[in-house]
C-alpha cells in the first residue's frame, strides 16, 4: 500500500511517497521524495512535483490509497483526499524519525513553530508559531544573504570560523536589511554580520522555545535546519545538541504521507 | 456585471462616501419595515433577526432620533443611562460598526493623525477616528470607567475636549478591592453621576425610573443564566447564537425591556432547539476570553468544520448577584464591583477555572486582541492554570477591529492546529 504526503510551503513543495512495510518499527519505507519551488501557482506545483514523485517511485497514481497535503498552501491541494496542518505533519514526521523528540522547532520560509510532545501520549499538546512578520525565518535570512552578497549555503562556514559578531539591533527584515547595508558602508567584516545575523534568528526562536519551555530531546526541521549556522547559534543557545532528520526540509511532506498510511490502514 | 460585482460596486460607493448623512440614510432604508422583512428572512434564528431589529432600530434613535446622547465605555451600569432615556455609543460597539461598514481603515488613518499611537486598542482608536471624521451623532455626555482597562478614560477625555463638553465628562473611579466601603464609594458617584445628568438634561430625577431600569436588568439576568445553562447542553449548537455578538442588548441596553424580551426569546428559542436535538456527535467544549473579531471573519465557522464549538465567553457569564430594586445606587456597584476583570488578576482566573468546571470545558482560547493589555497581560498565569486542569489554551493573536492586523491563513492554522491536538487528547 503507498501514501502520499503534499506539503505547500510558502517557498517550498514537496511530496514524499510511502510504502507499507512491516521491517522496521516506522512500518514504512521512503519510495521517493521531491523537494521544488512553491512559485505562485499552487495547483500547478503541487500536481508536478506529485507526478515527478510517481515516475520516481516508478508507480501509479492509482496505486496510491491517501493523498495528504498540509502547508499554508494544504486548502488548494484538488489531488489530495484531506489536509491536515503543518504542526501535526511535522510533529509525525519527526517522531516516525526520532521517536523519543519532546520539542520539535521547525523554521520555514515564512513561519516558524514550536511544537511540544506530550512525554505519554507522544503527540503533540502545544504549539506557537511566530507573529505576523517574517523576521527569524528563512525569507528573512534569504533577504539578508541578498544584501551581503553571500550564499546562503556559505552561512554555516562562516559561522564555524568566526569568532567575533556585529550586534544586529533590528528585527524588522526591512530595518534589519538597511542596518546591514549601512554597516557595509562602514567597512565592517561582513563574516562578522553573518554571525551577528544568525544569533538575532536563535534569539527570536528561543524566545518561542522558552515560552512553551524546553525539554529535551529537541529535534529542527524545515529549509532552514539546512543552515547549520543557524544550527550552531541555536545549539549554542540552548545549550544542547539538535537532533536533525536526514532531509529536514520533507518533515511536512513525510509527517502527511506517514498520517495517509496510518489512516489507510485504518479504514 | 454580476450579482456580486454589482454589490461590490454598491458598498464601494458607500464607503467612499460614507459621511453622517449617508449612515441615515442607510439605517433609514434598512430598517424600514418591508426592506428589514426581506433582510430578515436571510436570518437562521429569531433572536439572530431580533438581536438585528432591536439593534437597528437603537442605531436609527441614535443617528436620527432626537435623544440625548452619551458615549461611554462597556462596563458602565448603562442602566442609569437608560431610566434617563439617553442613547448610547459604545466604542466596542462602534469599533465593530466601523469594522462591519468595512471603513476601519479610513478611521484608524485618522486616528494617527491625530497622535494615537499605533499600539494602542484599535477600539478606541477607530471610535475616535470615527468621532472625529463625525461619522457619529456629537454626544451630550460622556461617561467611562477604569474597570478593567482605562483605554477608555484617555480617548474620552480627548473627545470630551474635542466636543467641549469636558464639564459633561465623567470617569468613575473603581476601588481595587471589593467590600463594603467600596460599594459605598461606588454608589456615591453613581449617585452623583444620575443626579448630575438629570439637572443638565433638565430634568426631574426619577428613582422609580432607575428602579424600573433594575429590575428590568433583573429579568434579563434570568433569561441569561438559563440561556448559558441551555447554550452549555445543545449538541447541534447553530453559531448564530454567539453571544459576542450581543455587546449591545448586554452592556448597552442593560436596564431596558428590550434587552430583557430578547434574551427571553433567546431562552425559549434555545430550549426549544434543547428538546427537539436528536443525539449527534460529541463536539469539543471551547471558552472563549475576552472580545471576538466583528469584520467579516471565519473563525467560528473553522471551530465548527473542525469539530469544536464555542459554549460559554468570559464576558457573557453571569458574574452578578440578583439586584435589590428598593437600592439601585448600591445594587448597581455592587454588579460593577462583581466583575471579575476589576482588581486583582487572581479575580479573572478565578472566574474561568470555576466557568471551566460550570461548563464541562475541553478548551479554550484567549483572543489577544492587539495593544489590550488588561486582557493579555494574564496569558501567562491563564494558560499554566488552565494547564493545570488539563485544559489546553491557545493563544489567538489578532485584532478585533482591523482585520489588516490579522492575517486570515495563520490565524486559520492556529485554529486547526489546535483542533487537531484537542481532537485527539
Ligand atoms: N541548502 C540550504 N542552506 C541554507 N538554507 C536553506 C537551504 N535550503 C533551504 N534553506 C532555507 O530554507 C527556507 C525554506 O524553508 P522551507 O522549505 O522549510 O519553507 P516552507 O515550508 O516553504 O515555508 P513555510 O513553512 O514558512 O510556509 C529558505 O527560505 C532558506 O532560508
Ligand atoms: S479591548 Fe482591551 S484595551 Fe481595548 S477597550 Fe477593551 S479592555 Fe480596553
Ligand atoms: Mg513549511
Amino acid at each position: 500500500m503507498y501514501s502520499c504526503g503534499i506539503d505547500i510551503g510558502s517557498v517550498s513543495t514537496e511530496a514524499v511517497i510511502l510504502k507499507d512495510s512491516d521491517i522496521d518499527e516506522k512500518n514504512f519505507e521512503i519510495c521517493s521524495y521531491i523537494i521544488g519551488r512553491t512559485g505562485s501557482d499552487i495547483k500547478t506545483a503541487s500536481e508536478n512535483i506529485f507526478n515527478d514523485a510517481l515516475s520516481m517511485a516508478k508507480i501509479k497514481k492509482e496505486d496510491i490509497r491517501n493523498i495528504i497535503a498540509t502547508g499554508y498552501g494544504r486548502k488548494n491541494v484538488s489531488l489530495a483526499d484531506r489536509n491536515i496542518t503543518e504542526i501535526t505533519c511535522h510533529a509525525s514526521g519527526v517522531l516516525s524519525v526520532f521517536p523519543e523528540v519532546k520539542t520539535i522547532i521547525d523554521i520555514g520560509g515564512q513561519d516558524s513553530k514550536v511544537i511540544k510532545i506530550d512525554r505519554l501520549t507522544k503527540k503533540p499538546i502545544d504549539f506557537l508559531m511566530n507573529d505576523k512578520c517574517a523576521a527569524g525565518t528563512g525569507r528573512f535570512l534569504e533577504v539578508m544573504a541578498k544584501a551581503l552578497d553571500i550564499e546562503l549555503e556559505a552561512f554555516g562556514k562562516i559561522f564555524a570560523d568566526t569568532n567575533e559578531r556585529i550586534e544586529i539591533t533590528s528585527t524588522c527584515t526591512v530595518f534589519a536589511e538597511s542596518e546591514i547595508v549601512s554597516l557595509i558602508g562602514h567597512g565592517v567584516d561582513k563574516r562578522k554580520i553573518v554571525k551577528g545575523l544568525l544569533y538575532s534568528v536563535a534569539d527570536r526562536i528561543i524566545s518561542m522555545v522558552s515560552r512553551l519551555g524546553i525539554e529535551e530531546p529537541v529535534a529542527l526541521t524545515g529549509g532552514v535546519a539546512k543552515n547549520s549556522g543557524i544550527v550552531g547559534a541555536i545549539e549554542e543557545k540552548l545549550d544542547t545538541r539538535l537532533l536533525i532528520p536526514f532531509e529536514p526540509q520533507i518533515t511536512g511532506a513525510l509527517g502527511a504521507a506517514a498520517l495517509a498510511l496510518k489512516i489507510a490502514k485504518s479504514e | 456585471m454580476g450579482i456580486g460585482s454589482f454589490k461590490q460596486n454598491i458598498i464601494n460607493k458607500i464607503q467612499n462616501n460614507l459621511d453622517i448623512g449617508s449612515i441615515r440614510k442607510i439605517l433609514k432604508f434598512i430598517s424600514n419595515p418591508l426592506v428589514f422583512y426581506i433582510y430578515g428572512l436571510t436570518f437562521k434564528s429569531v433572536s439572530d433577526k431580533y438581536l438585528n431589529k432591536y439593534s437597528l432600530t437603537y442605531m436609527r434613535e441614535v443617528y436620527c432620533g432626537n435623544y440625548p446622547i452619551a458615549y461611554g465605555s462597556l462596563f458602565i451600569p448603562y442602566e442609569l443611562l437608560n431610566s434617563l432615556n439617553i442613547r448610547l455609543v459604545l466604542p466596542e460597539v462602534m469599533g465593530g460598526f466601523t469594522a462591519g461598514l468595512g471603513v476601519t481603515g479610513k478611521t484608524l488613518a485618522d486616528a494617527a493623525n491625530n497622535w494615537y499611537s499605533s499600539d494602542l486598542c484599535t477600539f478606541h482608536r477607530s471610535a475616535s477616528g470615527a468621532a472625529n471624521m463625525d461619522l457619529f451623532p456629537k454626544p451630550d455626555f460622556i461617561i467611562c470607567s477604569n474597570l478593567a482597562c482605562d483605554a477608555a478614560c484617555k480617548s474620552f477625555e480627548d473627545m470630551a475636549k474635542k466636543f467641549k463638553i469636558e464639564d459633561r465628562f465623567y470617569l468613575i473611579d473603581i476601588p481595587y478591592e471589593n467590600d463594603n466601603a467600596a460599594i459605598r464609594y461606588l454608589s456615591g458617584q453613581l449617585e452623583n453621576i444620575f443626579f448630575d445628568i438629570s439637572e443638565k438634561l433638565k430634568i426631574k430625577p426619577d428613582t422609580d425610573n432607575l428602579k424600573k431600569a433594575v429590575s428590568s436588568s433583573n429579568k434579563l439576568r434570568k433569561h441569561l443564566l438559563e440561556v448559558n445553562k441551555t447554550r452549555e447542553r445543545l449538541l447541534d449548537y447553530p453559531q448564530y447564537y454567539n453571544g459576542l455578538s450581543y455587546i449591545l442588548p448586554l452592556f448597552g441596553l442593560a436596564g431596558t425591556e428590550k434587552a430583557a424580551r430578547l434574551y427571553g426569546i433567546m431562552e425559549k428559542e434555545l430550549k426549544i432547539k434543547l428538546k427537539n436535538q436528536l443525539p449527534s456527535r460529541k463536539m469539543k467544549k471551547l471558552l472563549w476570553m475576552h472580545l471576538k473579531p466583528y469584520y467579516r471573519n471565519d473563525i467560528f465557522n473553522i471551530l465548527e468544520e473542525n469539530n469544536c464549538r464555542v459554549v460559554c465567553e468570559e464576558i457573557t457569564d453571569v458574574f452578578w448577584k440578583e439586584m435589590d430594586v428598593q437600592k439601585p445606587f448600591d445594587s448597581l456597584a455592587d454588579k460593577m464591583l462583581s466583575n471579575p476583570l476589576r482588581g486583582n488578576g487572581q479575580n479573572r482566573i478565578n472566574a474561568i477555572l470555576s466557568m471551566a468546571e460550570k461548563y464541562e470545558i475541553d478548551a479554550a482560547i484567549l483572543f489577544s486582541h492587539w495593544g489590550c493589555r488588561q486582557s493579555n497581560g494574564l496569558a501567562r498565569i491563564l494558560k499554566d492554570s488552565l494547564a493545570d486542569k488539563k485544559i489546553p489554551l491557545l493563544i489567538l493573536d489578532g485584532d478585533c477591529v482591523d482585520k489588516n492586523n490579522c492575517p486570515s491563513g495563520q490565524l486559520k492554522t492556529r485554529i486547526e492546529g489546535f483542533a487537531e491536538i484537542i481532537n485527539s487528547l
